[in-house]
């Protein structure tokens, strides 16, 4: 039974999935969630998860949510296509780089960068205020931040390493979404943060799924 | 080979994260203490480290790591025998899950609820603010209604076995109850029977008793 990806289109942890399905090719099925209509807290989606968020997939009946960690069980199920390196190293040492990377991600980037988006893109589009203070305070923070990322990147092309890796890619649903918030630090907060993003951003997989995440039957 | 070498601050909240989890892999750890109240976290010399400016990082013979869950993930990947994390696919997946849980759904409220009620019942000299404390801890309950469901039909988050992904929870999980009574606590609620459970479990584990006035360097088990 083809991988079924239950989410919404254009949310940003959908389509990190989705990115990742077709970085690896993998045949999935888009079913759309109506967030609108409160679909995802409906007590039929709770049963599937519990947190009423988005997305979730269902393999052939085994059911996951928390997008980075569909992301990492297809890494894990699936081969790297021919002629790439697999998202996750497995290696001890080139594995804990991963963690590392991964784990920078989720606490040096998505806590203000997620704000910053939230209140200047998600709050306008559902007609509420945006909290200034809320959004100054997370840019200033992401700004001291990216300095962080400045000074890894100048030392290799990825954030593990000199190789792609799945933390990098996670970082694109927000990342994409700052210009939009009015912030152009991805690219101007350094040479090295700069190359990195544009590289990301040419990423056929991200490119065919960030307008929206949609069903892939062959690649 | 060197002893494993965590650099680290006694009673910092992160560090406690770390040697939990040494603790329960028994592995033996040098604790360094970097003079934080002196700011050597920000030093050029410790930037080239952590380029964050953040503790803990570890030397485990030479080989240089930061982020605690990835130190934990790196020394569990090393000692696979306890089993903390799950080396079958689905199992693996489950935990993965697990652990992003904590991650997006407990942490970003319990850290900022935990973080301040830790340095008020510490007497640390840095600013708290009642408004944060109420809001982190309101977002919490909720959360852990979700958390009510999942462990009224397993005994852990990933499953019928502990993961690194139940012990990710702590001390976070541990200074949100300063804001209220051993008896009755955001961990610890009569409504959700099953978290309580979960959470007296996690907190009368050897690793966590075994800091409870800090981290010390532990060479023996």
């Amino acid at each position: 039974m083809v991988l079924k990806l239950y989410g919404m289109p254009v949310s940003t942890c959908t389509r990190r999935v989705a990115t990742v399905l077709v970085e690896y090719k993998v045949p999935f099925e888009f079913v759309s969630i109506d967030v609108a209509k409160g679909e995802h807290k409906s007590a039929a989606y709770l049963q599937n998860q519990p947190f009423g968020q988005v997305p979730y997939i269902d393999d052939d009946g085994f059911i996951l949510f928390e997008s980075r960690a569909i992301c990492r069980y297809i890494v894990d199920k699936y081969p790297a296509p021919a002629g790439t390196t697999p998202l996750v190293p497995s290696d001890i040492k080139g594995k804990a780089l991963f963690e590392q990377a991964a784990s920078i991600e989720y606490s040096d980037f998505e806590p203000y960068a997620y704000p910053t988006v939230r209140e200047k893109v998600f709050k306008p589009m559902r007609n509420l205020p945006t909290d200034k203070a809320v959004y100054d305070s997370s840019i200033e923070t992401l700004d001291a931040k990216l300095a962080g990322y400045e000074a890894i990147l100048g030392k290799q092309k990825y954030l593990a390493g000199n190789e792609i890796i799945l933390a990098d890619l996670f970082h694109l649903p927000y990342a994409t979404l700052l210009a939009k918030a009015g912030s152009d630090l991805m690219t101007t907060k350094g040479p090295n943060v700069t190359r990195w993003y544009n590289e990301l951003c040419e990423r056929p997989s991200w490119n065919a799924v960030k307008d929206g995440a949609k069903s892939f039957s062959s690649y | 080979m060197a002893i494993l070498k965590l650099h680290g601050g006694k009673q910092a909240t992160c560090t406690r994260r770390v040697a939990t989890v040494l603790h329960e892999l028994q592995v033996p750890f040098e604790l360094i203490e970097v003079d934080v109240a002196n700011g050597a976290h920000k030093s050029p010399e410790y930037l080239k480290i952590q380029p964050f400016g953040q503790i803990p990082y570890i030397d485990d013979d030479g080989f240089l790591l930061y982020e605690t869950r990835a130190i934990c993930r790196y020394i569990a990947a090393k000692y696979p025998k306890y089993g903390l994390i799950p080396t079958e696919p689905k199992a693996n997946a489950l935990f993965e899950q697990a652990a992003s849980v904590e991650l997006t759904n407990f942490d970003p409220s319990a850290s900022k609820a935990g973080l301040q009620l830790w340095i008020r019942k510490m007497g640390y000299p840095f600013p708290t603010d009642d408004k944060i404390i109420a809001d982190n801890l309101e977002t919490l309950e909720k959360k852990l209604d979700a958390y009510e469901a999942i462990l009224s039909k397993q005994r852990y988050l990933a499953g019928e076995t502990i993961t690194l992904a139940d012990i990710f929870h702590l001390p976070y999980g541990v200074f949100v109850t300063y804001a209220g009574s051993e008896s009755d606590s955001v961990m610890n609620r009569a409504s959700r029977p099953n978290v309580a459970r979960w959470y007296k479990e996690l907190i009368s584990r050897p690793s966590w008793l075994a800091y409870l006035d800090g981290v010390t360097t532990t060479t023996a088990y």
